[in-house]
């Protein structure tokens, strides 16, 4: 259930948690658990094609970078998604304040 | 020497997704490095390798699941690939149509139909929305200089090149058993 309500919602998830600054994928989706408590939990093979997209469309860019054990994608907002980032947020404001206007009565 | 459990199931997630042609050689290395750091943590957490190593698997997901998962976001780009094509083959079409010299209809109806149908056949679902974007052009400009609405049954080339792709398509994929 929250794995299906999720989804529609990853891209906003995603960029909100790059706003902080570049990650890789890893911390991407370690953020994205912690920052809920847990609830936001989706198989991480999931995330990766997200990330490819929202790539693809601008709104990030990756770059590799070397550790001392691997290499590692590390992804960053553009000023492109800072843009995007903006306007989901302020559409999931009034979304969000819509639902709970109708289901408080 | 055998596989252990991982091995078997990164060779099998890269089969699935390289076959495809879903993912170059840098994600699949972006996905072996999220493996490893997952099993990573898992030995810091004090699990045993062989459990580290289920814990990443089962947390990464099953190889089906992220395969679907990689082909319905490259399936949307490609989508939206095909409907541009649609939508600048339809206004080179209408182009030439305007040209003074172009008398050639059944050159461009045999184009509309076949540049419709093909590219229902890659891939587009939706035959309608590819037949509007190839074949709705020409009607529209003869319309507004000619107000003779007769021009919508151009659409028809398109209309009938697209389902006839779409068709063959669906064709196929059931005798390869993908429907």
């Amino acid at each position: 259930m929250i794995g299906e309500a999720l989804k529609g919602h990853l891209d906003l998830l995603l960029l909100v948690v790059l706003e902080k600054g570049p990650a890789h994928g890893y911390a991407v989706i370690e953020a994205l658990r912690q920052r809920s408590g847990g609830l936001f939990d989706l198989p991480e093979g999931t995330i990766y094609p997200a990330l490819h997209r929202l790539e693809d469309q601008g709104l990030l860019r990756s770059r590799w970078q070397e550790d001392s054990a691997r290499r590692k994608r590390i992804y960053q907002l553009t000023p492109k998604g800072g843009q995007a980032l903006i306007k989901r947020q302020a559409e999931w404001q009034k979304f969000s304040k819509a639902v709970n206007a109708t289901i408080s009565g | 020497m055998k596989e252990n459990p991982l091995q078997v199931y990164l060779r099998k997630l890269r089969h699935d997704l390289w076959v495809r042609g879903l993912a170059g050689s840098d994600t699949l290395e972006e996905i072996e490095s999220h493996l490893q750091e997952t099993v990573e943590q898992g030995l810091r957490m004090g699990l045993s390798k062989a459990d580290a190593e289920q814990r990443a698997m089962e947390r990464f997901g099953p190889v089906k699941l992220v395969v679907r998962t990689f082909d319905k976001e490259r399936s949307q780009v490609m989508q939206n690939l095909l409907l541009t094509v649609a939508l600048l083959a339809g206004l080179f079409s209408a182009y030439m149509d305007a040209l003074p010299k172009w008398d050639d209809t059944g050159i461009l109806a045999g184009g509309l139909l076949l540049v419709s149908g093909l590219l229902t056949l890659l891939g587009h679902r939706r035959p309608w929305l590819i037949a509007l974007a190839v074949g709705l052009w020409i009607p529209l400009h003869d319309i507004y200089l000619s107000h003779d609405l007769s021009m919508l049954l151009v659409l028809l080339f398109p209309l009938i090149g697209a389902y006839a792709g779409w068709a063959v398509r669906l064709g196929i994929r059931k005798g390869l058993n993908i429907a």
